[in-house]
């Protein structure tokens, strides 16, 4: 994202529903900064536990789909 | 003359590297004491003071920087980069850090949220013709002055937004969102007579 020009990243549940939120927040914030850095980049993606498994769309229930809700 | 640095942690160095490309001026974006070595005066951007703060602490170029600074290495602060050059900073969170080099204390957010913000035209010391644009966006004011500080630029209502020492050079607004290249180019000369 950075390298396409973003001005930031915002990242939620990905960093709270992850194996180890305080490890991935650090590193998504370091990558951030450091995003032109292939070295920080590698460094940082390592060791990071567990990334936030999603949730499959036909697992939800008609109720909670965003899209059919709209908020 | 070694290329201009623009701090590059956070906020809109990008728009800095746009606004020197514009006058001819090469600049480098500083994340690490190597890249901090290799530039003549620094570039602190817009963005939010402390989160430049923090991750300047994080990647250990907090006290790196504010010994350069305090040693006469030239430095411009957009908006939060005011507030990092300030020697004081009012309604800032705990604990607040800054590089200091400015003997000044600046408000955060003087002017409100975000709602707030506005554009003005603006009579400016050594700038003469047409006025300074200026973009203020959730702004800081500077307070105090110091007696090696001189004001460069007030609001009609005689509020102070612009200040500089010997070395150093504050804005509480961007110049680098309006096209406004005049007062990078005077930075750009701070630099010349400091090297």
């Amino acid at each position: 994202m950075m390298q396409m020009g973003a001005d930031g990243v915002f990242v939620g549940s990905g960093i709270f529903k992850s194996g180890n939120p305080a490890e991935r927040a650090k590193a998504i914030v370091k990558a951030t900064t450091f995003y032109n850095d292939p070295d920080v980049l590698a460094q940082v993606s390592r060791g990071l536990g567990e990334a936030m498994v999603g949730i499959n769309v036909t697992d939800l229930p008609a109720p909670h789909r965003l899209a059919e809700r709209g908020w | 003359m070694l290329p201009l640095g623009i701090l590059a942690l956070q906020g809109d160095f990008r728009e800095h590297g746009y606004t020197l490309d514009a006058i001819g001026v090469e600049s480098r974006q500083v994340r690490t004491i190597s890249d901090l070595e290799s530039v003549a005066g620094l570039i602190i951007p817009g963005g939010e003071s402390t989160v430049i703060a923090k991750l300047a602490r994080a990647y250990d170029l907090l006290e790196p920087i504010r010994e350069k600074i305090a040693n006469g290495f030239p430095a411009f602060g957009t908006c939060a980069g005011l507030i990092l050059l300030a020697d004081e900073i009012l309604d800032g969170i705990e604990g607040q850090e800054s590089f200091g080099g400015l003997d000044v204390s600046v408000r955060r957010n003087a002017f409100g949220n975000q709602l707030d913000s506005f554009e003005a035209e603006l009579d400016f010391v050594g700038i003469p013709g047409e006025p300074v644009k200026a973009a203020f966006i959730r702004a800081p004011i500077v307070e105090r002055v110091g007696s090696d500080v001189e004001v460069l630029s007030a609001l009609p209502d005689g509020r102070i937004v612009a200040v500089q020492n010997e070395h150093v050079l504050g804005l509480s607004f961007h110049p680098e969102v309006t096209g406004e290249t005049r007062i990078h180019q005077h930075f750009v000369s701070m630099v010349k007579r400091s090297n």
